[in-house]
């Protein structure tokens, strides 16, 4: 598929190609903020519309790529405020326990039962904060781009990272065990 | 790194979007690329061509432009009309005052005429 009809003739980007490459960072953007399946598709489909109308004005692969990720957080967020209740809201006091808590032996592998709880305490972060880390952790974007990302100061970004820290590893503390801590610390 | 991080690392990793979504996202770009083209062929019935919507929105503002001017000058006609029709209510005012003065005048000369009459 082409450009947008608005988009000059001599312009190189491929509309097609673009969704291929960018829609999984997009889709999971969408995804770990909502923890919702349907509504991070929705709000993922918007981006990429949004992206169509404004191709002609986008540089280079890499202003699209700062572009979709800004314009997919901004979304998210603008979606989770919209719809309260559409997206699967997760409240911080009422988390549930994991299933099978990591043991204190298991804790230099991978559990996935250990990654669907953190998933969910995510869910459960306020909303800025919860984008900040996902931005941090999902797309390993450095502190500065997460401000430029977000329209926010640097010194936000760090305070909420650190704060973000702290409520999640007492979270983890409380239901998985001290043990996790003290491997932790 | 430490193992909070690591741990987030790994559960925050991007996922696959659900299957076909790419061909729904491009099935809707293009039917948002075809409705500019239906609305142009709509403008083209009224004379607006292929400039669409900018032809649109010029035709809007010399419409407005049209519609302040006719209301302007009937604003100012009717203005007008009121200014005479005060003026037209004064005089016949005024010529009511004077007529009843003069009934009174006329009225006075012919008591003065009446009374003097009889001493002659």
């Amino acid at each position: 598929m082409t450009t947008a009809a608005a988009a000059p003739a001599t312009h190189k980007l491929d509309f097609e190609d673009l969704v291929r490459e960018h829609q999984r960072m997009v889709f999971s953007i969408g995804y770990h903020f909502l923890h919702n399946a349907a509504a991070a598709e929705e709000v993922a489909q918007d981006v990429f519309l949004e992206l169509f109308k404004r191709l002609g004005t986008l540089e280079s692969p890499e202003h699209v790529t700062h572009w979709l990720r800004r314009v997919a957080c901004h979304r998210s967020i603008d979606y989770a405020r919209r719809n309260k209740g559409a997206a699967a809201e997760v409240s911080w006091d009422q988390l549930p326990e994991p299933a099978q808590p990591a043991r204190h032996s298991d804790l230099g592998n991978s559990d996935p039962m250990m990654s669907k709880h953190l998933q969910q305490m995510v869910a459960a972060l306020p909303q800025k904060m919860r984008m900040v880390v996902i931005l941090r952790y999902q797309e390993e974007a450095g502190l500065e781009e997460i401000a430029n990302t977000m329209g926010i100061p640097l010194n936000t970004v760090k305070s909420t990272l650190h704060r973000a820290h702290a409520m999640l590893r007492a979270k983890m503390e409380q239901t998985i065990g001290k043990e996790w801590g003290e491997v932790n610390a | 790194m430490n193992r909070l991080e690591d741990e987030l690392k790994r559960a925050l990793e991007r996922v696959q979007p659900p299957a076909g979504f790419a061909e729904r996202v491009l099935a809707r770009a293009r039917a948002e690329a075809e409705k500019p083209a239906r609305s142009r062929r709509w403008l083209g019935l009224f004379g607006l061509g292929l400039a669409g919507a900018g032809s649109l929105r010029w035709a809007a503002a010399c419409a407005l432009c049209v519609v302040l001017a006719a209301s302007g000058v009937i604003y100012e006609r009717d203005m007008q009309r009121r200014r005479g029709e005060e003026a037209k209510d004064q005089v016949m005012l005024a010529l009511r005052i004077t007529g009843s003065k003069l009934q009174i005048a006329e009225q006075s000369l012919k008591e003065l005429d009446s009374t003097s009459q009889p001493q002659q």
